[in-house]
């Protein structure tokens, strides 16, 4: 069932990771895609182009942007360039992060500055562009939360970030109602991308953890879709948690 | 010792098959020089998927922290890098020590962000060498003095077939940290 045939869905920080399972998933329910990334030249562009073919041999439309949305400026571009090129959009998918590896005592100043502008800021940069192309199409925007949210990681200052997420979620699903536009987001236990490759540096145990309990891509991509779908009207302002129970027991008897 | 089990060829092979599968980049354009943030287009995320393809391969822990995190670990906030972020004259001292003389833009005030564009493929082979090295005289499982590696990557010990203990790459640094505060005084 292509539920997602001739809508258009960005994801920020897409050519790796999360955001790229999500592209792919989207496309293969019939989305044409915007793919974001943010740094031109490095090895995160050649992967956005790869994935770009990749949804274009699927029989979609594919573009990828550059932008950095910790930059006002980059933003309006971004979303400048979504019109342009693909005429519309019905998702906004919130997935671009970008935070140091270093417990939030040790952080710089222009260290703390970076993680409030990619992580808060320019969330809600995107969310502000957005919102004339959402309200024409009555879309959606789903932030890509993370178990980092609500429970201590060692060294991941991006929790916090995440957590001031899930409450935007909750107000601009709110003030957004009136425009139709619907608001959630997923907040994703542990997946094993590149991101978690950061992880195991200070979990020096987590490969011992059951295999049951990590998160595979699609499966954080499937409800992204299903978020993403009329099954889901009913929700509103919320964060699905996806974790494979990870959160919910304090014990386990294997 | 590492009995020479082990040749800095054969790391340097393994480091250039991590970074065309990481970076996707043609094997053609890798030189010992090659900077991997200038000149490959390796980004922060690629230098842990390139370290966790080393790990696997080797059977070792490359370092988790940069040598300056190691020196403001060990000699006090703020002994290399000022709140601006930019290196003190004392990390420089170190670094040269570490990466040579010869290396371009190494001054005072260098900003933190241009510090792993350092980071070359040979300095990266070497890296992987030292804690290769780090080989312990005997087996820590059964004291077996004898080594053997059946597919030029992983060493086992020739008597029960245990994976040998490394130092990390962490311990490394720091011991190196070490040594060369004894001999200069920098901090």
């Amino acid at each position: 069932m292509h539920i997602l045939k001739d809508k258009v869905v960005l994801i920020t920080g897409s050519s790796r990771g999360i955001g790229r399972e999500i592209a792919k998933q989207c496309a293969l329910k019939g989305a044409d895609i915007v793919v974001n990334y943010r740094k031109t030249g490095g090895s995160s562009q050649s992967k956005a182009e790869e994935l770009c073919r990749e949804v274009e041999a699927m029989g979609h439309r594919a573009v990828t942007i550059q932008a950095d949305i910790a930059s006002k400026q980059s933003v309006k571009n971004l979303f400048h360039e979504t019109r342009d090129k693909m005429g519309k959009l019905d998702f906004l998918i919130l997935n671009a992060a970008r935070a140091p590896f270093k417990p939030l005592e040790k952080l710089l100043e222009r260290e703390l500055k970076q993680l409030v502008d990619t992580n808060y800021l320019g969330n809600i940069f995107c969310i502000q562009a957005a919102l004339p192309m959402l309200e024409e199409s009555e879309g959606g925007i789903i932030f890509i939360s993370s178990l980092g949210s609500r429970f201590y990681n060692p060294a991941y200052p991006l929790g916090s970030m995440k957590a001031a997420m899930e409450s935007v979620t909750r107000d601009c699903a709110e003030s957004l109602r009136g425009k139709h536009i619907s608001v959630n987001a997923v907040c994703g236990g542990i997946v094993k991308t590149d991101s978690f490759k950061v992880l195991r540096q200070f979990w020096d145990n987590i490969e011992t953890l059951p295999a049951d309990l990590f998160v595979e891509p699609e499966e954080i991509a499937d409800v992204v879709l299903f978020l993403c779908s009329e099954a889901s009207r009913g929700i509103t302002g919320q964060t699905i948690v996806v974790d494979k129970g990870l959160s919910n027991a304090i014990c386990r008897m294997n | 010792m590492s009995q020479n089990l082990i040749t800095e060829e054969k790391v340097y092979e393994e480091l250039k098959k991590a970074i065309v599968e990481t970076l996707r980049v043609d094997e053609s354009s890798i030189t010992p020089e090659s900077s991997l943030i200038n000149d490959l287009g390796a980004e922060s995320l690629d230098f842990l998927d390139i370290n966790y393809r080393l790990e696997q391969a080797f059977g070792m822990k490359m370092a988790r922290h940069f040598v300056l995190e190691h020196i403001e670990d060990m000699f006090g906030e703020g002994a290399a890098i000022d709140e601006d972020g930019r290196l003190t004259e004392k990390a420089i001292e170190l670094l040269k020590i570490r990466f040579g003389e010869n290396v371009p833009d190494l001054k005072p005030g260098m900003d933190m962000d241009e510090v792993p564009a350092l980071l070359t493929v040979k300095s990266m082979t070497q890296g992987v060498m030292d804690i290769l090295q780090s080989l312990p005289e005997k087996c820590t499982k059964c004291g077996g003095p004898e080594w053997k590696t059946e597919d030029g990557v992983k060493i086992k010990c020739a008597s029960c077939g245990e994976n040998a203990a490394f130092t990390n790459g962490d311990d490394l640094i720091k011991a190196w940290l070490t040594r060369v505060q004894e001999e200069k005084k920098i901090f």
